[in-house]
C-alpha cells in the first residue's frame, strides 16, 4: 500500500466537506476518485497536499504520517498534483513552465545556482532534457516556446499535468484532468495518463466525467462528502446509490 | 487662569478626544479607499493639508468666517475627491502601482504649492469658536469642545451611513467582492466616486480643525498619513470598528505622553510599539487573517 | 532562462542540449556583441570626472548611484510580487549602523560598511518572516508604516543618532579621502557595477525563476515544491543587503546622515524611480533615477518648477507608457508598424 488516508474530515464552520473519508492506494495503479459536483473531491485533494488543514484524519504515504504538511514538503515527498482551475504560470513560456516546476529532483543548492558552477550546469542541462521529454510525452513539444497563457484550454491543461510531472512524482493526484476537453482531446489525454502509469507513477484521478472509468483499476465513489461506494469500474457502475447521488433517483446510467 | 490638577486632567481628557476625531477623520477616508477602491490612497494626507490651507487662506486672505471657510474648502476638496476618481482612480481600481503614481503626483503638486504659497513658516487658522468654558472651579477650551463634538457628530453620522443606508450597505458590498457587486446591478463607479468625495471631505474638515487646533504647513500631510496607517493597521484592514478603536488608543497616547516626555520621544515609542505589534500580529486587533 | 535557439526539432534538440550546456565551452562572439553597448557606456561614464572638476556635478552623480543601488535592489524584492514600500529606510539602517559603529566604537569603515549592510539584511528578515504571508496590497501598507515609522524611531535615540539634525562627523572611508571627489566617485561607481552584476546573476538564475513563479501564481509554486516564504524573505534578505550597503557607503561619503533623506516622500520617490523607469525591466530603475533624480537635478535652478514638471511626466507615463519608459522604444517601433500597415493598405 503506498498511500491511505483514514477517517479524514474537513469542516467549515457548520458545513461538512469531507466526512470520515477513508481509503488506500497500491503502487502502480490508476484510482478513480469521482462523484458529482460538489462532492468534495477536490478538497480531499487540498487536504492530503497541505493546503488545507484537516479537521480530523490522517494521511499516510510510504508509511510516513504527511497529515497537514505544508505543500512544498509534499512535493518534495514525491506526490505531484494538477489543480482543477489549472493555474500556470501565465507569463511565462509553455517550456519555461517546465523547466520551473523541477525544483525536487535535481536540486540544485543556493550556492551553486549563485556561482554557476558545473553541478547547477549540469543540472540545468538535464533538467532542460527532461523537460523537452515530458514535453513530448504530453504532446506539447510543438508550441513549447509559445507563452502558456495563450494556449487553448486543453493545452493548458496537459501542461498542467507535465509541470506535475516534473516533481518526479511517484503519486500524482489529476484533479479534473479531463474537464473542457473535446473527445479527441480526452483520448489524448488518456492516452497521455496511462503511459505515466506505465512508467511506473501511480495516479489518483478526482473526475466527474464518468468516461473516466474506462482508465481506473479501482474506484471510490463519494458524494457530499461522504463514500458511498468502493471498487471496481464495472461494480460501481452499476451500484445503486451511485446512481442516484448523479441523477437524483431516476433514470439508469 | 486656575490651572488646577482637575484642569489639566480635563483639559488632556478633550485633547486625546481631539486628537481621536482628528486622526479618525481621517484614517476612516483612507480605509474607506482602501477597502471600496482597493487602492493605497497616500495622497490622503496631502488632501488634509490642502483642506486645511484652503481654510486658512479664505479666512485670512479674505476674511471670512471660519466656518465659512471651512464649508468652502470641504466643498473644494469634495469636488477635488470627486475629479481624483473620475480621472485618476477609475481605471486602476485595485491596481497599486499606477494609483501609487497618481498618488504621488498629486501629493508632489499639492506640497509644492503650498510650499510656494507659504514657504515654511507655519500659521494657524483663527479660532472656530473662540472663548473658553468655565464650569466651576474648570475652565475648558471651547474650541476643542466644539472640534471634539462636530468631529464626533460626523463620524457618528458615517457610521450610521455605513451601516443603515442603501448607499453604504452598497459600499460595504463593493468592498467584500467588487466583481460580485457589479453583476448585482451595483453602480460601482457611482459609488466609488460617493466613498471619495466623502474621503476628502472628511479629510478636509480635519485638515481645517487640526489647523485651528495645532497650525497648517506644507508638510502637515506626511504625519498625518503616518497616523492613518497606523489606524488601519492596528484597527485591522475591513474592520471599521477596528480604526475608531486604534483612534481613540494613539489619540490619547499622543495626548497623554507629551506631558511626561518630549514630543518626539513620545512618538517615537508610540510608534515603536505599534511596529512591535505589527510584527507580532500583522493583521491588527480585529482584522481578518491575511494571506 | 536558458531557453533560446532551439530548432523545432526534437532529436536535434537533446544532442545540441547535451553537446552545449555539458561542456565549458561557450560561444564567444555573441557574448562580446551583446556587452559592448554597456562597456562603452562605463567607460564613459568612468570619464567624466576628467571633463569637469565640479564638485557639485560628481555628487550628484555618486547620489544617482547609490540611488540606483537602492532602486535596483527594490526591483529585485519586487519580482517576488511584494512591494516594500519601506526600502529606503534599510537605506537608512545601514548608514546610520555604520556611522555609529565607526563613531562610538572607533571601528574602521571597510568593517563598519559590511556590518551596515549585514544589519539591515538581518532586519529585513525580521519583518520578511510576519510579512511574507500578506496580500500585496496589504504588505505594501504594512512595510510603509513600518519604514517611515521605523526612521522617527531612529531619529529618537537622538544620544547616539544625532536625533534631528543626523548623525554628523561620520569619518570618511580611509583610501579615498581626497581633496576633491575623484577617488569616491571611482570607488562608488565600481560599487555599484559590482552591486548590479551580483543582482542581474540572481534575477537570471534559477533564484529569480522562482521568485517569478512565486509572484505569478503561489499555489502552483507551492505544489512543486517552492517555499514561499522563505524564498520571499530570500529575495528580501538580498534586497535589504545592498540597500543597506549603499546607505552605509553614502554615509561614510557624505559624512552626514540625516533623517531628512528618508522622509515619507523620498521613501515615496524610490517607488516613483522603479515604477516610472519600468517595473519589467533591470534596466528600468537605473533609467528611472536618471530621469527623476539625475536630471532635476542638473536644472535646479529651476528648483520651484521642476516639481511641478516631474509630476507632469509622471501622469503622462502612467496614462500613456504604462510599463514605464523603458518601454517607450517597444511602444514606438509597434505604433510605426501600425501607421505603416495602414498606409500600405491605403
Amino acid at each position: 500500500m503506498l498511500f491511505e488516508i483514514n477517517k479524514l474530515s474537513k469542516h467549515f464552520s457548520g458545513l461538512v466537506a469531507v466526512d470520515q473519508l477513508s481509503m488506500f492506494v497500491n503502487e502502480g495503479e490508476i484510482m478513480g476518485l469521482i462523484g458529482p459536483n460538489g462532492a468534495g473531491k477536490s478538497t480531499v485533494f487540498n487536504l492530503i497536499t497541505g493546503v488545507l488543514q484537516p479537521t480530523e484524519g490522517t494521511v499516510k504515504y510510504n508509511g510516513k504520517d504527511i497529515t497537514g504538511k505544508g505543500p512544498h514538503i509534499i512535493a518534495e515527498l514525491g506526490i505531484g498534483r494538477t489543480f482543477q482551475m489549472n493555474p500556470l504560470f501565465p507569463d511565462f513560456t509553455v517550456l519555461e513552465n517546465v523547466v520551473a516546476s523541477f525544483q525536487c529532483r535535481p536540486k540544485s543548492s543556493l550556492f551553486d545556482i549563485f556561482f554557476n558552477t558545473t553541478t547547477y550546469r549540469h543540472n540545468e542541462a538535464s533538467i532542460l532534457k527532461q523537460s523537452i521529454e515530458i514535453l513530448q510525452l504530453v504532446g506539447l513539444y510543438k508550441v513549447k516556446d509559445e507563452l502558456a497563457k495563450n494556449q487553448p484550454h486543453g493545452y493548458q491543461k496537459m501542461l498542467g499535468m507535465a509541470r506535475a510531472l516534473a516533481v518526479k512524482p511517484k503519486l500524482l493526484l489529476l484533479d479534473e484532468p479531463l474537464s473542457g476537453m473535446n473527445p479527441e482531446e480526452i483520448e489524448f489525454a488518456m492516452t497521455a495518463i496511462r503511459k505515466t502509469r506505465d512508467q511506473g507513477v501511480t495516479i489518483i484521478l478526482v473526475e466527474h466525467n464518468m468516461r473516466v472509468l474506462e482508465l481506473c483499476d479501482r474506484v471510490v465513489v463519494i458524494s457530499f462528502g461522504k463514500k458511498i461506494a468502493e471498487g471496481l469500474p464495472q461494480e460501481v457502475r452499476d451500484n445503486e446509490e451511485v446512481i442516484r447521488a448523479y441523477f437524483g433517483g431516476h433514470g439508469s446510467a | 487662569m486656575q490651572y488646577t490638577a482637575l484642569s489639566i486632567a480635563l483639559a488632556t481628557v478633550v485633547n486625546a478626544l481631539v486628537l481621536s476625531s482628528i486622526y479618525i477623520l481621517v484614517a476612516l477616508g483612507f480605509a474607506f479607499l482602501l477597502n471600496i477602491l482597493g487602492i493605497l490612497n497616500f495622497a490622503h494626507g496631502a488632501i488634509y493639508m490642502a483642506g486645511g490651507f484652503i481654510c486658512y487662506k479664505l479666512t485670512m486672505g479674505l476674511g471670512l468666517n471660519p466656518w465659512l471657510g471651512m464649508v468652502i474648502s470641504v466643498i473644494i476638496m469634495g469636488l477635488f475627491g470627486l475629479f481624483l476618481e473620475r480621472y485618476g482612480f477609475r481605471k486602476f481600481y485595485g491596481n497599486l502601482n499606477k494609483t501609487l503614481i497618481v498618488c504621488i503626483a498629486v501629493i508632489t503638486i499639492f506640497e509644492n504649492t503650498a510650499n510656494l504659497t507659504e514657504g515654511l513658516t507655519v500659521e494657524t487658522v483663527p479660532s472656530f469658536a473662540p472663548g473658553i468654558l468655565k464650569f466651576g472651579i474648570v475652565s475648558l477650551s471651547l474650541e476643542r469642545l466644539v472640534t471634539f463634538l462636530v468631529g464626533g457628530v460626523l463620524l457618528i453620522w458615517a457610521l450610521w451611513f455605513m451601516r443603515k443606508t442603501k448607499i453604504g450597505l452598497q459600499m460595504q458590498a463593493v468592498s467584500q467582492d467588487i466583481e460580485g457587486a457589479a453583476l448585482q446591478g451595483i453602480h460601482i463607479h457611482r459609488i466609488a466616486g460617493i466613498a471619495c468625495i466623502i474621503a476628502c471631505s472628511l479629510a478636509a474638515i480635519a485638515g481645517c480643525f487640526m489647523g485651528a487646533y495645532l497650525n497648517v504647513n506644507a508638510f502637515m500631510g506626511d504625519n498625518i498619513m503616518l497616523k492613518s496607517c497606523m489606524l488601519v493597521i492596528l484597527g485591522g484592514v475591513g474592520s471599521i470598528g477596528g480604526v475608531f478603536f486604534a483612534g481613540l488608543l494613539i489619540g490619547t497616547l499622543d495626548a497623554v505622553l507629551p506631558i511626561y516626555l518630549s514630543a518626539s520621544v513620545g512618538q517615537a515609542i508610540v510608534l515603536a510599539i505599534a511596529i512591535i505589534i505589527l510584527i507580532w500580529r500583522p493583521q491588527g486587533f480585529f482584522g481578518r487573517k491575511e494571506l | 532562462m536558458v531557453v533560446k535557439n532551439y530548432k523545432k526539432n526534437y532529436e536535434k534538440d537533446i544532442n545540441m542540449i547535451e553537446e552545449s550546456t555539458l561542456s565549458n565551452r561557450k560561444s564567444n562572439k555573441g557574448k562580446i556583441a551583446q556587452l559592448l553597448p554597456y562597456l562603452v557606456l562605463i567607460i564613459v561614464i568612468a570619464l567624466i570626472p576628467l571633463f569637469t572638476h565640479s564638485s557639485y556635478y560628481l555628487h550628484i552623480l555618486i547620489l544617482t548611484l547609490i540611488y540606483i543601488i537602492v532602486s535596483v535592489s527594490f526591483r529585485f524584492i519586487a519580482i517576488s510580487g511584494q512591494f516594500p514600500l519601506a526600502h529606503i529606510v534599510f537605506m537608512g539602517i545601514g548608514g546610520y549602523t555604520s556611522g555609529v559603529l565607526a563613531i562610538q566604537l572607533k571601528w574602521s569603515p571597510w568593517l563598519t560598511m559590511p556590518l551596515g549592510a549585514l544589519l539591515a539584511m538581518a532586519i529585513g528578515i525580521l519583518i520578511g518572516f510576519p510579512f511574507a504571508r500578506l496580500r500585496a496590497l496589504y504588505y505594501a501598507l504594512v512595510s510603509f508604516f513600518f519604514g517611515v515609522g521605523m526612521i522617527q524611531v531612529i531619529t529618537a535615540f537622538g544620544r547616539y543618532t544625532g536625533g534631528i539634525g543626523g548623525l554628523v562627523g561620520i569619518p570618511g572611508i580611509p583610501g579615498l579621502i581626497s581633496t576633491n571627489k575623484v577617488p569616491y566617485y571611482y570607488f562608488i561607481l565600481g560599487v555599484t557595477i559590482v552591486c548590479l552584476l551580483i543582482l542581474y546573476r540572481f534575477e537570471h538564475s534559477r533564484i529569480g525563476t522562482n521568485l517569478k513563479a512565486i509572484d505569478q501564481s503561489h499555489l502552483v509554486a507551492s505544489s512543486i515544491g517552492i517555499n514561499e516564504a522563505r524564498y520571499r524573505v530570500l529575495a528580501l534578505a538580498i534586497g535589504c543587503f545592498f540597500a543597506g550597503l549603499a546607505g552605509a557607503i553614502y554615509a561614510h561619503y557624505n559624512y552626514v546622515i540625516s533623517p531628512a533623506s528618508f522622509q515619507m516622500s523620498q521613501t515615496l520617490w524610490i517607488v516613483m524611480y522603479v515604477l516610472i523607469g519600468g517595473l519589467g525591466s533591470f534596466a528600468g530603475p537605473i533609467v528611472g533615477t536618471i530621469v527623476l533624480f539625475l536630471v532635476p537635478e542638473f536644472y535646479s535652478s529651476l528648483r520651484t518648477v521642476v516639481p511641478f514638471i516631474s509630476a507632469a511626466l509622471m501622469l503622462a507615463v502612467v496614462f500613456l507608457i504604462p510599463d514605464g519608459i523603458v518601454s517607450l522604444p517597444g511602444l514606438l517601433k509597434l505604433r510605426l508598424e501600425a501607421i505603416r500597415k495602414r498606409k500600405r493598405e491605403l
